[in-house]
């Protein structure tokens, strides 16, 4: 009994090796067990049933054995504690909860032949999420998760599978990278090597042929000048990257499907002239206005005017138009 | 544009009896209010009565155009043609018993000018008033006071317009398609002496711009002898629609009828009623519930306000949709047809700074 006691304490332990000192606990029950310092701490809390347990209050609690939780008495067991992640327990309930739910209800948007009914199926998984939480009608809810859970095996199963095929192509696509920047690194590091040994043997064959040759030392350091820019340029020929993906995002070699996209039928929209109503006489065209003539009596524009996009037809239309508007109306 | 405006929609009336009606009822609304204090009785003799109160308005009204023809510097009639709308609206829905003129009507001139892009600083402003500089201050106060509760009142309607931009249209139009008449220009004195004498009658809230414009003009027109109804007719295309021309003339009538029946109250009249009108504030009858506060802020949560010292910090940003306006004589203006939206941002702190995008 000892041992199986104190194998017990070693998982436990292990699990709760990870707290520090003040991170609570939850039970599967979920229920809120954490320390406070070291002793036992009660506490009341707007989430239902909550006790605060310390680390040695619970491995008390199991070395007795399974325990069950103060509250609720559901059978504990020391595996099921966990580390909670936020600090309102309410929120780390539920986000356990969530975890759960959405591995039974996993489907996606393209499993749903319209957005509407993708809604409703997001709306259906919140409702339940809801419940469980607070909750709320608890056996009902669990019957329809259970319901949903026969109903749907292969998808489930089928949506299972491909998350995982998504999360090892994430991986891939990851590691590729990564090689990608290590190989780039290398490869400048090299080059740099490079360039620095060919500068070494410029220097050290100008000063040999300064020594030996009998040219002026103006030619020949003209003549090293024009060799080491001409090697640096050599050197600095930009390094093949090969692509990964086709400049719209698809990534290359990956199976694009070729199924026709999904025509949407909607009416088509047909462009109607705004009509205003102006209660009087019809204004000319801002185009007509000089031909009709009537720039001629309007302050012509300066040349600073027309550089700003101003035209004289401008006023005289405003003019025209305050002039006209309301002119035949009368309130009844 | 006026056609689409709220000014068409919401402040032109039918005639002068629905003004009459409106002025009466703001007038009851304070009997009621001042007798449900307990101070004073239902129709006591020291509360004004209608026609007293518009004997009032109009003395103040023509204060404001006094107010704002010595302004320095010079303000364009379209900022004084908005302002004396403002005090025209204002009135219309509330009396005077409860809000002295004299500061609404620096008021609606404050606003008016910001309103209409018309820049001046605070400071600036009661610097027009010939009063000592704590005499202005108090006066600056007063104004802001006021401000917000002003432009509730005008139902948050501040865009107004003005004829002088119909009337210059109008001599356009006469130059370019009616030959008859050889020098529109000669009609502009006169139809500008009939629009300032308009500007103190009621036209302005019961014809549109363009018709008063319009009136403006064939009214020269006939006082020097010319008769432009062919103008009407021909050029507006109004031979075949009798009705509408018929309705046009009629209104002009009616306006020339408004100028001539106008008469200004006389100076002792102004004096025993202005002496009523300060025994009825004197009343104490404190409507509102905390006078320091700046009217119409009471449903916020605002705190009274601070000595200008401190003002720096705490501007009040009102954000208001506007259209933009052209100035009547200058055309720079760059605008269209549709209606180009321009943010104008004010602040209430003392501070006129109207920055457009």
């Amino acid at each position: 009994m000892l041992m199986l006691g104190a194998l017990f304490n070693q998982s436990v332990s292990k699990r709760l090796d990870s707290l520090s000192a003040i991170t609570p606990l939850q039970c599967l029950c979920v229920h809120v067990w954490g320390m406070q310092g070291t002793y036992l701490v009660p506490f009341e809390d707007t989430v239902q049933n909550k006790q605060f347990q310390c680390e040695s209050c619970v491995e008390l609690l199991f070395v007795r054995g399974a325990g069950n939780c103060h509250e609720c008495d559901t059978l504990l067991r020391k595996s099921n504690f966990r580390v909670q992640l936020f600090e309102d327990p309410a929120i780390d309930k539920e986000v356990e909860i969530r975890k759960k739910v959405l591995k039974i209800y996993n489907k996606r948007e393209d499993d749903f032949p319209s957005l509407n009914e993708y809604n409703d199926f997001l709306e259906e998984i919140e409702e339940i999420v809801y419940n469980l939480t607070n909750n709320v009608d608890l056996e009902n809810t669990k019957r329809k998760m259970e319901l949903y859970q026969k109903d749907n095996k292969e998808v489930i199963q089928k949506n299972k599978i491909k998350l995982t095929r998504e999360q090892e192509e994430l991986e891939e696509a990851l590691e590729i990278e990564r090689q990608e920047s290590e190989r780039r690194r290398l490869l400048i590091q090299k080059e740099e090597q490079i360039q620095q040994i060919l500068k070494r043997k410029n220097k050290q064959a100008l000063l040999d042929d300064l020594e030996k040759s009998s040219l002026p030392a103006s030619l020949l350091l003209a003549q090293h000048k024009d060799r080491s820019t001409q090697l640096e340029m050599q050197v600095e020929k930009p390094s093949q990257v090969r692509p990964v993906t086709f400049s719209t995002g698809i990534k290359m070699g990956q199976a694009i499907s070729l199924a026709p996209v999904p025509k949407l039928e909607e009416a088509l929209y047909t462009y109607q002239p705004l009509q205003v109503e102006t209660y009087g006489p019809q204004v000319p065209e801002l185009g007509m206005l000089g031909r009709l003539g009537y720039l001629t009596h309007v302050r012509a524009a300066s040349p600073q005017d027309v550089a700003g996009g101003y035209t004289s037809s401008l006023a005289c239309s405003r003019a025209l138009q305050d002039a006209f508007s309301g002119l035949f109306w009368h309130p009844n | 544009m006026y056609h689409s405006s709220t000014q068409r929609k919401r402040w032109t009336f039918c005639n002068g009896q629905q003004l009459e009606r409106c002025r009466e009822e703001a007038n009851r609304n304070f009997h009621s209010k001042a007798a449900a204090t307990g101070k004073v009785q239902q129709n006591d003799f020291r509360l004004l009565k209608p026609h007293e109160e518009l004997a009032i308005c109009k003395h103040y009204e023509k204060r404001l155009l006094d107010f704002c023809s010595v302004f320095k510097p010079a303000m364009p009639r379209s900022v004084v043609g908005t302002a004396s709308m403002y005090f025209k609206r204002f009135y219309l829905n509330n009396s005077v018993m409860e809000y002295h003129p004299r500061i609404i009507m620096l008021t609606c001139v404050f606003l008016a000018c910001k309103v209409d892009e018309f820049n001046v600083s605070s400071a600036q402003f009661v610097g027009n008033l010939r009063e000592s500089p704590a005499g202005q201050e108090k006066a600056l106060e007063q104004i802001l006071e006021y401000e917000l509760l002003l432009i509730q009142q005008l139902n948050f309607h501040l865009i107004v317009h003005n004829p002088y931009r119909p009337f210059e249209g109008f001599l356009i139009d006469l130059k370019t398609r009616y030959p008859v008449l050889e020098n529109p220009e000669v009609l502009r004195k006169t139809a500008d002496d009939f629009l300032s004498r308009v500007a103190l009658t009621d036209a302005y809230l019961l014809f549109s711009p363009s018709q008063i414009a319009l009136a403006a003009i064939l009214s020269s027109g006939s006082r020097a002898g010319i008769n432009m109804e062919s103008y009407l007719s021909e050029s507006l295309k109004l031979k075949e629609d009798r009705t509408t021309l018929a309705k046009l003339l009629d209104g002009m009538k009616c306006m020339s009828n408004l100028i001539r029946k106008y008469e200004l109250p006389k100076s002792e009249e102004v004096v025993a009623l202005k002496q009523k009108l300060e025994k009825c504030h004197s009343l104490d009858l404190l409507l509102s519930t905390n006078s320091k506060k700046r009217k119409g802020y009471e449903d916020d949560e605002y705190v009274a306000k601070k000595p200008k010292v401190d003002e720096v910090g705490k501007p009040i940003v009102l954000f208001f949709f506007f259209h933009s306006n052209c100035h009547d004589k200058s055309n720079t203006a760059t605008e269209t047809n549709f209606c180009t939206h321009s943010y104008s941002f004010l602040c209430c702190s003392g501070r006129i700074h109207i920055s457009c995008t």
